[in-house]
């Protein structure tokens, strides 16, 4: 579904990461690693179209994105839903309106069935009741179900969850855990999130890949569990043991 | 010439929205309604009384400084042609173009800078929803709109401003003060003024959405894409005033 080959990133002369290659399946949840700093919500930004790489590729379903045309990146962005740190709600609507607005994108829903798609899934996570508050009436956790209400309504083949329980509590951290993992069961979409949250990487995620700030390219790629309990690296050892790093 | 004056992204950015423009005529406009008529109102209802207030003031201030030299003369009821044409050809529209420069301008960045830091407005992009699209033409299409009754209404408040000085405190007589200004106003003055203030309009509203959609993505990038709206919006304006002077006087308007 998602092919990423030998990507690399910069930020004008500065280096971001390089040699950055994975594959996300459909029906998959794919977590991206690493420190604060290393590059994660950038790699994110350029997963979702928002940055072009300085080299390698990104396929969908084995279209090249940045060689396509801006019709064809708009109908592969068409199957994208993103939840964004912040949860980046427009501020000026409610939180039914937020929901509604990418649903209006679709043009096989009319105004009656959009309307009805969005309080469903508002329902779903819980939000129904808050529909008609504004963004900034709403606690971090509500935010965040309100951001991936909106990411989810247009029923998209591959979601992009970037820090989802990122200043959550644990309950409200482990309640979206619950919710990731329902969506996909019910949705079947991939999911690829970006996160430093252990209980959530190993509660979760299929499939992951380390960023490393130093080498600025990833040091490992493999299921959470697998490099938590043979690891091959002491930076990724020491992040999914919550040591120190132990530099020799 | 552009890239040496540092204009090229400012350039781009009004290339991209009167292509924005273009694409969309008005029964394709993609932004919604709600959010145009609350931009509509920012720019007009609620920006009335500042308006008002200080065109009244500039009237009469222009009053007092004609009858300084008028006066002695024995030509005090000329202050009524001075204030007219003051304010028609030239205060009115510069004196509302720079009150919405600090007030709707330094708003549209400061509100398009915390989309910006935020993510709202990448969450519009990945939606395939252009920020031009969506948060700049509304705000341009308000401002230009509404500048021009503004300009109308700060007209009148600043002939008010002349007329309570001039009838009030210089002792000149009121019918006759009124008579020279309806004299003094003619079209062309109140065209010009018209069509700089649909300029000027243009101008905050782009400027202000610029600095928005460019400023750092952090608090402190907030305050500064207001500030810098306010700095590029009132030496804009005044730039291209002295641009409308020189181009009125070879025209002979």
């Amino acid at each position: 579904m998602l092919k990423v080959q030998n990507l690399s990133m910069r930020m004008g002369d500065r280096l971001i990461q390089e040699q950055i290659s994975f594959e996300v399946e459909p029906g998959t949840i794919f977590a991206i690693l690493g420190i604060s700093g290393c590059g994660k919500s950038t790699l994110l930004r350029h997963l979702v179209g928002l940055l072009e790489p300085a080299g390698g590729t990104i396929h969908y379903d084995a279209v090249d994105y940045w060689a396509s045309d801006d019709a064809a990146r708009l109908g592969l962005r068409a199957g994208f839903g993103v939840l964004f740190q912040s949860g980046a709600l427009w501020s000026s609507m409610s939180v039914l309106d937020n929901v509604l607005l990418p649903l209006a994108q679709q043009a096989s829903l009319d105004a009656a069935a959009r309307e009805a798609r969005a309080r469903e899934t508002l329902s779903w996570l819980g939000m129904e009741s808050f529909a008609d508050f504004r963004p900034a009436d709403l606690s971090g956790g509500m935010t965040k179900r309100a951001g991936l209400a909106r990411a989810i309504a247009p029923q998209p083949r591959l979601l992009f969850l970037d820090e989802p329980s990122a200043g959550l509590d644990p309950s409200s951290a482990k309640h979206l855990d619950d919710l990731i993992l329902e969506i996909r069961q019910r949705t079947g979409c991939a999911i690829l999130m970006v996160t430093h949250d252990l209980p959530s990487i190993f509660a979760v995620a299929d499939d992951c890949i380390f960023l490393d700030t130093d080498s600025k390219r990833p040091i490992a790629h493999g299921k959470p569990s697998s490099l938590r309990d043979a690891p091959a690296h002491p930076t990724v050892t020491a992040f999914l043991h919550r040591q120190d790093v132990v530099t020799p | 010439m552009i890239s040496m004056l540092g204009l090229t992204r400012p350039v781009a950015f009004f290339g991209s929205v009167v292509l924005s423009f273009g694409r969309s005529a008005p029964n394709r406009w993609r932004f919604r309604a709600p959010d145009f008529a609350r931009v509509l109102a920012d720019c007009s209802a609620r920006a009335l009384l500042i308006v008002l207030l200080v065109n009244l003031l500039v009237g009469a201030i222009l009053a007092f400084v004609g009858a300084v030299q008028l006066v002695k003369f024995g030509a005090g009821i000329f202050v009524a042609d001075l204030v007219a044409i003051a304010v028609s050809r030239e205060m009115a529209a510069v004196i509302t173009a720079v009150v919405m420069c600090g007030r709707t301008g330094a708003a549209f960045a400061a509100e398009l800078a915390t989309m910006q830091a935020n993510d709202e407005v990448d969450a519009l992009e990945v939606l395939g929803l252009p920020a031009i699209d969506h948060l700049v033409v509304p705000r341009v299409l308000a401002l230009v709109a509404m500048m021009p009754l503004l300009y109308v209404f700060g007209c009148v408040a600043g002939l008010m401003g002349g007329f309570i000085v001039g009838a009030g405190m210089l002792q000149l007589p009121g019918s006759a003060y009124f008579d020279r200004s309806v004299d003094a106003l003619g079209f062309d003055h109140l065209g010009l003024g018209f069509v700089k203030a649909i300029a000027f309009g243009l101008l905050v509203a782009l400027a202000g959405c610029y600095q928005g959609l460019h400023a750092p993505r952090t608090a402190a990038g907030v305050g500064e894409a207001a500030t810098r709206s306010v700095v590029a919006g009132i030496v804009g304006v005044i730039a291209l005033d002295a641009v409308f002077a020189v181009c009125a006087h070879v025209l002979g308007v």
